[in-house]
């Protein structure tokens, strides 16, 4: 570039009345005409709209422009648009830059004077920038059309069936013996009071058997490498010990297994065998030997589901499995654990009999559930009273600050659950009742009349009744308004505690794997919150469902279709477009160090130990810049951002 | 002298020259003086025969190591000079099992001349609390009790209390009298870079001009590149031909490291250094 003459364009933008208002556009512009490798430059009313682009592509053609500066509002708003009206003249997209004389100028003073001198400065700055811009190279990859789904809840299945009945290859791989995560626990879903497990096993049956889905359950991603379009992931196959292809589900060995243990999907309420299907329903219909409770494993002698299993499918010598796949995009669907409310002394959770929390609820209140679905106490009694109380662990200084967001209405149906299989009294203990979703409010009226007793304040005190009276073997629960601080107190047989929705304890684990961020709450985070909320920073991989934050089954769903839609979008085209402001590591100045490597937030650097030198891949480079600022050597340069084009721009300011 | 160590020192060096084990060993032999010391590559037996050890070795060794990489070679350290060789395992410079450390005991080091020894201890080794090297395949010699004085950085204090103009009076004074030798960079075990920003023409850092101005510039940038860095082995400030007090400016920000990350550099070959990391609760001010 160096050899051919530099010829900017300059275009003050007067936004309306937005720019122009307070600043001189008029001496702005001829000001900048006056500037070294300034041929052209002018003011207009709307840069941004069709007569303002085609101002700037009539110059680059006629005049032979060869850089271009706009100065108008935030490159976050229109620099596309502009890079784009370079482009459509033949100019490389990379040869433009902006100034913004908006946000950063007619916006934060009123001052017209003093409006005009930043605009100028800005301008100065811009255009010095501009002149060391080199075109960059726009590359494009191709995008392998089979996806990767982490996580076998409701957002994973949604999601991956809607890719898959795209007639696109999905991999689904889920931690537990099989599909359904925490909804297949639950009893009924609010605010319809549908069967929860009716509305979902049609759904996980499908997926059971679609031709366009492999289905990996037992099975966790250990490692996952490569760029959008092209990843390559590792998948550990825990050994199950029955073998999916000759196992018939007849459930014989299930029976005969002579050994029982607390059940996870139950909560601990149930017992479960040592070889076992979590639930009747489980996708797929095998069981897996539970290795750390099983006799045979542990002292040598039983063996009686091998015994009894017509099928021959038990494999006692079963061991892990590591499989590849390739996959163009990920979809991370790890959804959410329970707080454990036992942290939270005040609640008595694990002090007292007959405190539970909502999902251990869930379970009792289910039919398949370890009562038949009978609302009992731990000695088999009816509970006459039963408190529920909000926000355990949640909108709590001392826990989770935020919202769980489904508490509110998941108590609600809680207690129309319990007045219409009982004649309890219900109390909800809250803080405040929200009901922000579709139908939500309606369904609070509905309970409402229903005579449950609301009761707000947050939860001080759970203790044991005993010695007053009337209310013997009950629990007493002390309650503190937190806007006047009135105290109340309930009595209660049963307590039922909201336990927070928190991220899973490995999240920091899984984000690594997968190169995305966390926010400091711990949940996944969104590339922005409102306009891309389900693409994270890396691009090809996606988070939808409570791994990104709480919420409920609709939203989830919503989510899980989004991300498909925006994957489908991507194979559809079939290739990406890679960023091309990109670092870029001079082998001459590198001494090795790989403080880079660490640092770099989407392991784009690797070391080459031959050369001892680092390495930088340019297709995973996302062009933070990180490593060129912590470079000791100075030996990465970030194109786009290059030290003169930098140095340029601050001398432009200062001048 | 200690005629028992240095016999240790030599038998050590010429069975690892004879098995093989390294290809050269840099140790300390007698000066041209023959009172102060001077470095020593022995690459034959016969040559370890000239190792010596005494209070006149003040070369931090570990230095020459970076221009033996990929090379087996054998280095004497003394407790501090180790510092450096954790450093340079932390910054990825050398190879652990590329180097054979011979740990020494040190009693500490004189201020000495050409053809003359003092009876003074330097000023590094009056506040130094090792008593043996931190990392070593052999110690030889005995690890020392040592009545050091606790590093106060009393003159770092009355430095900051004074005005900043008569601090920036001082500097220029100091910094006129640099004639940019470059020997501080030279000498330094963290000075490395394959091409430093002192010559680095595009973008040019720094004049060529030799000026207050200029030196001045690449004091100050010399100093920043060893913040959380310098392992206090001061030899900069022992080569410098002008005697520009080197050891102010790095202990200052060795004062400040400290301060504000609890970090000393080259005491953990694996703690990352604190301007390679972030932790959150470094800036409270951001909040969560």
């Amino acid at each position: 570039m160096t050899t051919r003459e530099v010829r900017t364009g300059v275009y003050i933008c007067h936004c309306g009345t937005n720019i122009a208002g307070t600043v001189d556009v008029a001496a702005v512009s001829r000001y900048a005409s006056q500037l070294d490798s300034v041929v052209v430059a002018r003011d207009y009313r709307f840069m941004c709209s069709e007569p303002g682009q085609e101002m700037i592509k009539r110059d680059i053609k006629e005049l032979g422009l060869n850089r271009v500066v706009v100065a108008s509002c935030s490159p976050k708003m229109h620099e596309p648009t502009f890079r784009k009206a370079c482009e459509q003249a033949g100019l490389n997209r990379h040869l433009f830059q902006m100034a913004n004389i908006r946000e950063h100028c007619s916006w934060v003073t009123s001052d017209r004077e003093e409006a005009t001198e930043k605009a100028k400065a800005l301008v100065r700055a811009a255009v010095r920038r501009v002149f060391y811009h080199e075109p960059l190279e726009i590359r494009e990859v191709p995008v392998n059309p089979n996806t990767l789904v982490v996580g076998g809840g409701i957002a994973g299945i949604q999601a991956a069936l809607q890719i898959a009945n795209s007639r696109h290859k999905v991999y689904l791989v889920e931690r537990e013996p099989s599909i359904g995560g925490h909804m297949i626990q639950m009893d009924k879903t609010f605010p319809t009071l549908d069967c929860s497990a009716c509305i979902l096993t049609p759904h996980m049956s499908e997926l059971g058997s679609h031709p366009y889905i492999e289905l990996f359950t037992y099975s966790e991603v250990e490692e996952v490498s490569g760029y959008v379009g092209n990843f390559k992931a590792r998948i550990r196959k825990k050994a199950r010990y029955v073998d999916e292809q000759k196992c018939t589900g007849c459930g014989v060995c299930q029976e005969k297994c002579p050994w029982k243990v607390p059940s996870e999907f139950e909560m601990g309420l149930g017992q479960r065998k040592v070889i076992y299907t979590p639930f009747p329903q489980a996708v797929p219909n095998v069981p897996v030997i539970d290795r750390e409770n099983c006799i045979y494993f542990q002292k040598g002698k039983c063996r009686a589901c091998e015994k009894f299993c017509e099928a021959g499918a038990i494999n006692f010598n079963d061991e892990d499995k590591l499989i590849e796949v390739e996959v163009g995009n990920v979809i991370i669907a790890t959804g959410f654990q329970n707080f454990d409310p036992s942290l939270a002394a005040q609640y008595g959770y694990g002090k007292f009999d007959d405190i539970i929390t909502g999902l251990q609820f869930e379970r009792l209140c289910n039919a398949t559930g370890p009562t038949a679905g009978n609302i009992q106490l731990k000695d088999g009694s009816v509970p006459r009273s039963v408190a529920i109380v909000h926000c355990v662990g949640s909108r709590d200084e001392e826990f989770h600050d935020y919202c769980s967001r489904v508490c509110c209405m998941y108590a609600l149906k809680h207690s129309h659950l319990i007045k219409e299989r009982t004649d309890a009294q219900v109390y909800q203990i809250f803080t405040d009742i929200r009901c922000f979703g579709k139908d939500y409010e309606d369904f609070y009226e509905r309970l409402a009349g229903e005579g449950v007793n609301f009761v707000r304040g947050k939860v001080k005190r759970v203790a044991s009744a005993d010695g007053k009276g009337l209310d013997q073997g009950k629990l007493m629960i002390t309650a503190e308004d937190p806007d006047n601080g009135k105290v109340s107190q309930v009595f209660a047989d049963m307590v039922i505690l909201c336990a927070a929705i928190e991220p899973r304890q490995d999240t920091d684990k899984v984000a690594r794997i997968f190169s995305v961020n966390c926010k400091a709450d711990g949940f996944f985070l969104e590339r922005h919150p409102k306009l891309d909320p389900v693409a994270t920073m890396t691009d090809g991989i996606y988070v939808v469902g409570c791994c990104q934050g709480p919420k409920d089954i609709p939203d989830t769903v919503s989510q899980a279709s989004a991300a498909a839609a925006k994957i489908l979008a991507v194979v559809t085209k079939g290739k990406v477009e890679l960023e091309a402001s990109t670092a870029v590591i001079d082998e001459v100045l590198c001494s090795g160090c790989r403080i880079c490597n660490l640092l770099c937030p989407y392991n784009a650097i690797s070391f080459d130990a031959e050369k001892k030198v680092s390495n930088i891949n340019e297709a995973l480079c996302k062009g933070c810049g990180t490593c060129v600022a912590a470079c000791p050597s100075r030996a990465i340069t970030h194109r786009h951002f290059t030290t003169e084009e930098i140095m340029a721009e601050i001398e432009g300011v200062l001048v | 002298m200690d005629m028992e160590l240095i016999q240790q020192i030599r038998g050590k060096a010429r069975s690892l020259l004879e098995e093989g084990t390294v290809e050269g060993v840099i140790g300390y032999e007698r000066a041209g003086d023959g009172v102060t010391s001077r470095p020593l590559f022995a690459y034959d037996s016969s040559a370890a025969e000239r190792l010596i050890f005494d209070d006149t070795c003040t070369h931090n060794l570990v230095k020459y190591l970076l221009g033996k990489r990929g090379k087996k070679m054998a280095v004497m350290v003394k407790p501090c000079d180790s510092r450096a060789i954790n450093l340079l395992l932390n910054e990825r410079q050398i190879d652990r099992d590329k180097v054979f450390i011979i740990g020494v005991g040190c009693p500490g080091v004189v201020e000495t001349e050409w053809n003359h020894k003092s009876e003074t201890l330097q000023a590094r080794c009056r506040s130094c609390l090792l008593t043996k090297p931190l990392v070593y395949d052999v110690l030889l010699g005995r690890e020392l009790a040592r009545k050091a004085e606790e590093e106060t950085y009393s003159d770092i204090l009355e430095a900051e209390a004074e005005s900043v103009v008569s601090r920036r009076e001082f500097w220029r004074e100091q910094f006129s009298r640099c004639i940019r030798c470059y020997a501080c960079r030279q000498v330094c075990p963290g000075c490395y870079c394959p091409v430093c920003f002192a010559e680095q023409l595009e973008p040019l850092w720094v004049g060529i001009r030799i000026a207050p101005e200029e030196n001045t510039l690449w004091q100050t940038i010399r100093t920043f590149h060893l913040a959380g860095r310098c392992i206090g082995c001061n030899e900069c400030e022992r080569v410098c031909p002008v005697d520009i007090p080197l050891s102010l400016l790095n202990r200052k920000l060795e004062k400040d490291v400290k301060e504000l990350f609890a970090f000393q550099a080259g005491l953990d070959p694996e703690e990352p250094p604190p301007f390679a990391t972030f932790r959150k609760e470094e800036m409270p001010e951001l909040g969560e």
